[in-house]
């Protein structure tokens, strides 16, 4: 029987094993594991309200963020101030991946103690985190309190207001603008301080942009990433619909528009630019389009705003900033806002709720606006850090930033341009980018399009039968 | 003849050499970079700097993810050595009903792709709450079919008459495991210890999944917070990053190369 | 996992009881423990959540993720008719027998040439062992900037001999190869190791006598060293396989899926339709298909890569 008994170490070894990493673990999640400890009292006595921490009196509310690099480097510098200016909230910030993976994750945890008191989703992501009944709209709270939203950008909330409520705090906010060299655009006699506006002057332009070298092309005259944001954002500044109901806004959409002629129209420029060859493909990777332009391998692309700063502090020419161009058979309606916005999860304690509201204020002063557009070139939600010193210095150095803020500033408020609803937005995304990158193999605009709105289509009517 | 021979395999040898090395290398060299030098496309750097280096490790805790890729993956490393040398014993050397159904049954779980597992694994461990733990990264991969598979491979290749000596000489099943099957298969022990070291150091998206902070988290996340999507990336700070996370794993291979090899070596023989 | 008094009361019971059904299933019991920890795992992480899978496969799930409207079999029905999903098996196919099968020609030639007794050859070695050390992320990124269409290093040599750039990653027609270089570079360390160890397994005496009877260098290759390599190389055959099925990592850094879906793996594609999607039914239903297809692949190889085995 000596092996029986052997064979018993072994598992009491296994088991010191596991004992061992437990015990190393909680060593180690000590200052971390505080969160689950208040999240545990709160099950037990959210009535009672005493969800703070016993040692410091305060209460901790987690925020789920998306943010990298040098975005979550300005984002927690901002938590910090909060958690400074105050003795009441500690806010503690947590990177969660990207808005898919954080979202992925939020799925689960929604409606539970578990979950975060704020939740950074992308702009797409708004009609899922309404109909998911995870979250309390921060309208409660304005409500409640009074809280004056008008000195906040108008187009900004126009996204995140849905039936007269608005829903999330808007956060990281940019558009597209156009970007172009100013120094090729004098180098083939075209006029560096105005840009093309129409698609086809873009044509136009990009034809004299083109410079070629044999059977090589060395600069292209116009690029787009391969990205459905600014598709959406040529569509929507014709006037045209995404989807049916206005853009979902008047009802559940339940049906793809964008194939339609505004769509069309900009897929057809794509097209017209592509066969002939003044169209430059660099892909879906925001940064290799932005080494395309700054290498001086395309002269004119479509950027965020929110990259503007850095191209032009990069790019060894002048860069110039125009407003996204329009078709000239349509008239210029705006653009859409894209990023994110700050979600307020329901079902967690009170006081939680009430520390989110507090940071989601303090988020929109003056002074954290202003620093936030100045690290990161995402618009101030607030315009009256325009006036702030910092922005102000930013801007001497780049006048061009104005520009952004002026075509969000004359955009026309309108169901296109408030932008779409639809709960299985990500994917139709998606579904335009790969119509997008079969246009440019040579498939038939209309049917490149057909199929993304075909599939798009059919995701819809899957969502909402699997919600039903 | 054989000078000319050798200089060949020199040659060879040498060209190889820096075909694999270089895209290290030229990762090494863009860490020094600054933004604009990065988009001339040279190879030098006009001048080392640091910059990159001290950007990398004031935005996030890198020191303490490489520890926790560190815990993470010898933790799996141990723990799966010792569960399937159990079952590739029992497999091999414990005659039992069902033995060849079980073993399949083994092996089918080898061909169950672990992203299909991995949200209801989510909702399992979040359950047992252990989010945030050492337990919730490592546990989960302790049993590998795969392990079990390579052990018994080796364990079969023991003479049979050793078996039956052993047994002979009254020695209890779990001393001829300890005492003969093990280091008999030192070879398969360690190929499988590096195997399992390197994938759980690998691992992205199981470590995002089960955590929140930044208490357990591994390096391969870090490096994932370094790049950005809308704003600009930059290179340098990112290339700075993957060296950092290469280099412990690099001189751990240089320092544990030759035991590794000779592991890989012995085997058989003994 | 069992309780100490649990064991020892079973141990107890081994000592009273010394005849009858319970020593007959002596061994039985004891293979149990030994196949306890395995089973346990099994099937808390992986039988469970594929049987959670599989049943899944037959809804459609909620914004929770819940299954919600049961619909038979039209995930699969759907999958089966789905241009992108049979595009996305053909580019699985399609990566698996590019990388596989010079992956592990690339890393014999290497072990071959590092196998030669030379001054320094522990260099050439580690050298050749390093692509181990890097993590899929870190190598991805790495050579995401290689490929990179504008600054990227390959284009700059490519230019600088008069050739024209390649799109890499951004010609559907490259894009799979160009994962696939990537991959084979990650698993060139692990393999060629592996390969290293199991010829300088071989016994010297083999050599030696085929050396008397005048056999050349690719006769011994032939007759000597890849047979008596066959064990490593079906171990080494067996991983490739499955990690080149399931790769993810590389995929999602490099091209995520794009474009026009030519890298759209089936696991990446599984990860988009959970993830982005969030319709786990069909998700599901792929991670079925997938797990048929490696369940065929592997017992195909089984059936005749092991006969071919020889063991020592």
């Amino acid at each position: 029987m000596k092996t029986n008994n052997k064979l018993l170490v072994l598992f009491a070894m296994m088991a010191l094993l596991l004992i061992v990493t437990a015990c190393s673990n909680s060593a180690n999640g000590e200052e971390t594991e505080s969160t689950e400890k208040t999240d545990t009292t709160d099950a037990s006595s959210s009535s009672q309200d005493d969800s703070t921490d016993n040692s410091t009196g305060k209460t901790e509310a987690v925020f789920w963020h998306a943010m990298s690099g040098a975005g979550q480097e300005s984002l927690e510098q901002i938590v910090h101030n909060f958690n400074e200016s105050q003795d009441k909230y500690t806010i503690t910030p947590e990177f969660q991946g990207s808005y898919e993976e954080a979202l992925t994750k939020f799925r689960s945890v929604g409606g539970t103690n578990d979950a975060p008191a704020i939740i950074q989703t992308f702009e797409v992501g708004t009609k899922y985190m309404i109909d998911s009944g995870f979250i309390q709209p921060v309208q409660t709270f304005i409500d409640e309190e009074g809280y004056d939203v008008s000195k906040l950008e108008k187009n900004i909330l126009n996204y995140y207001t849905v039936d007269d409520k608005l829903y999330s705090m808007p956060f990281n906010s940019s558009t597209p603008v156009m970007l172009y060299n100013k120094d090729a655009f004098k180098e083939v006699g075209l006029d560096p301080e105005k840009a093309p506006q129409t698609f086809a002057e873009i044509k136009e332009a990009a034809e004299k942009l083109t410079k070629k070298n044999g059977g090589a092309t060395e600069r292209y005259g116009f690029s787009i990433l391969n990205y459905g944001w600014f598709f959406e954002e040529l569509v929507a500044t014709q006037g045209g619909m995404y989807v049916n109901n206005e853009n979902g806004r008047s009802d559940n959409a339940t049906e793809a528009t964008f194939n339609g002629e505004e769509g069309l129209r900009v897929f057809e420029m794509i097209n017209d630019m592509n066969k002939a060859g003044t169209y430059g493909n660099f892909g879906s990777n925001w940064d290799d389009i932005r080494a395309a332009f700054q290498t001086g391998k395309t002269a004119m692309y479509l950027d965020s705003s929110a990259g503007v700063a850095n191209t032009i502090e990069t790019a060894p020419f002048d860069v110039g900033v125009a407003y996204i161009p329009y078709s000239e058979e349509a008239e210029r309606h705006g653009v859409i806002i894209g990023g994110a916005s700050l979600w307020m999860s329901k079902g967690i304690n009170e006081e939680k709720q009430k520390a989110a509201w507090e940071f989601m204020k303090y988020l929109q002063t003056p002074e954290s606006q202003a620093k936030w557009h100045v690290d990161t070139g995402y618009f101030a939600i607030n315009p009256a850090a325009y006036e702030e010193d910092l922005v102000k210095e930013k801007w001497e150095k780049y006048p061009e930033l104005k520009v952004t803020v002026e075509q969000l500033q004359a955009t026309k408020p309108s169901p296109a341009t408030q932008g779409a609803l639809i709960s299985v937005f990500p994917e139709s995304r998606q579904q335009v980018v790969t119509s997008m990158e079969n246009l440019l193999q040579g498939t038939d605009p209309q049917e490149a399009l057909d199929r993304a709105a075909k599939e798009t289509n059919r995701v819809m009517e899957q969502a909402a039968r699997a919600n039903q | 003849m054989r000078w000319v021979k050798k200089g060949l395999v020199y040659i060879i040898l040498s060209i190889a050499a820096l075909l694999i090395f270089f895209p290290i290398l030229y990762a090494f060299l863009i860490s020094f970079m600054t933004g604009g030098e990065l988009l001339q496309g040279n190879i030098f750097p006009e001048r080392f700097h640091l910059e990159n280096y001290q950007k990398a490790f004031d935005r996030l805790p890198l020191a303490h993810y490489l520890l926790n890729s560190l815990i993470i993956s010898l933790s799996v490393m141990l723990g799966q050595l010792v569960v399937s040398a159990m079952a590739a014993y029992a497999f091999v050397f414990i005659p039992f009903k069902g033995r060849t159904l079980l073993f399949f049954i083994f092996i089918s779980t080898m061909m169950i792709p672990w992203e299909a597992t991995m949200i209801p694994n989510f909702m399992t461990i979040q359950k047992l709450d252990w989010i945030n733990t050492y337990q919730g990264l490592t546990v989960p991969f302790f049993a590998i079919a795969f392990g079990t598979f390579l052990l018994r491979q080796h364990f079969k290749t023991i003479p049979k008459e050793l078996h039956e000596a052993s047994e002979v000489a009254g020695l209890s099943k779990f001393r001829f495991f300890i005492k003969v099957v093990l280091p008999y298969c030192k070879t398969s022990l360690v190929t499988l210890g590096a195997y399992g070291f390197l994938t759980t150091w690998n691992m992205y998206l199981w470590p995002l999944l089960a955590t929140n902070n930044d208490s357990v988290r591994t390096v391969q996340i870090g490096l994932k917070q370094l790049q950005t999507q809308e704003m600009a990336t930059e290179w340098g700070v990112v290339m700075a990053g993957v060296i950092v996370v290469i280099i412990p794993t690099l001189i751990l291979l240089f320092l544990g190369q030759k035991q590794l090899q000779k592991g890989l070596a012995q085997g058989a023989l003994k | 996992m069992k309780s100490q008094v649990e064991l020892n009361g079973m141990l107890d019971n081994v000592v009273k009881k010394k005849k009858g059904i319970w020593q007959q299933s002596l061994n039985w019991r004891t293979a149990l423990l030994y196949l306890l920890p395995s089973l346990i795992l099994f099937s808390v992480f992986l039988f469970y959540p594929m049987g959670k899978t599989l049943y899944l496969s037959f809804f459609l799930t909620d914004r929770q993720g819940e299954a919600n409207v049961f619909v038979g079999l039209e995930n699969y029905l759907y999958l089966l008719e789905s241009e992108a999903f049979l595009k996305s098996i053909k580019a699985t196919i399609l990566f698996v027998l590019y990388t596989v099968p010079t992956g592990i020609i690339i890393s014999l030639f290497l072990a071959l040439l590092a196998n030669e007794k030379l001054k320094g050859i522990g260099f050439f070695r580690t050298i050749f062992a390093s692509t181990m050390g890097i993590s899929v992320a870190a190598s991805s990124v790495v050579w995401l900037f290689l490929f990179h269409p504008s600054v990227g290093f390959l284009n700059k040599i490519i230019a600088s001999l008069g050739g024209q750039g390649v799109d890499w990653l951004l010609d559907p027609k490259w894009a799979l190869l160009s994962v696939s270089i990537t991959t084979i570079w990650m698993n060139i360390g692990f393999t060629f190791l592996i390969i290293l160890g199991g010829i300088q397994n071989i016994d010297e005496h083999l050599y030696e006598s085929a050396k008397i009877d005048g056999a050349g260098y690719f006769y011994q290759l032939r007759r000597i060293t890849i047979p008596m390599l066959s064990p490593t190389l079906f171990f080494v055959i067996t991983v490739s396989l499955i990690n080149a099925f399931q790769t993810f990592g590389q995929v999602d850094i490099l091209t995520q899926g794009g474009p026009s879906e030519s890298t759209n793996l089936i696991v990446y594609s599984i990860y988009r339709e959970a993830f982005v999607n969030y319709q786990f039914g069909t998700a599901s239903a792929q991670s079925i298909f997938l797990f048929l297809c490696i369940l065929v692949v592997t017992i195909l190889q089984f059936k005749f890569g092991e006969k071919k085995v020889h063991y020592q």
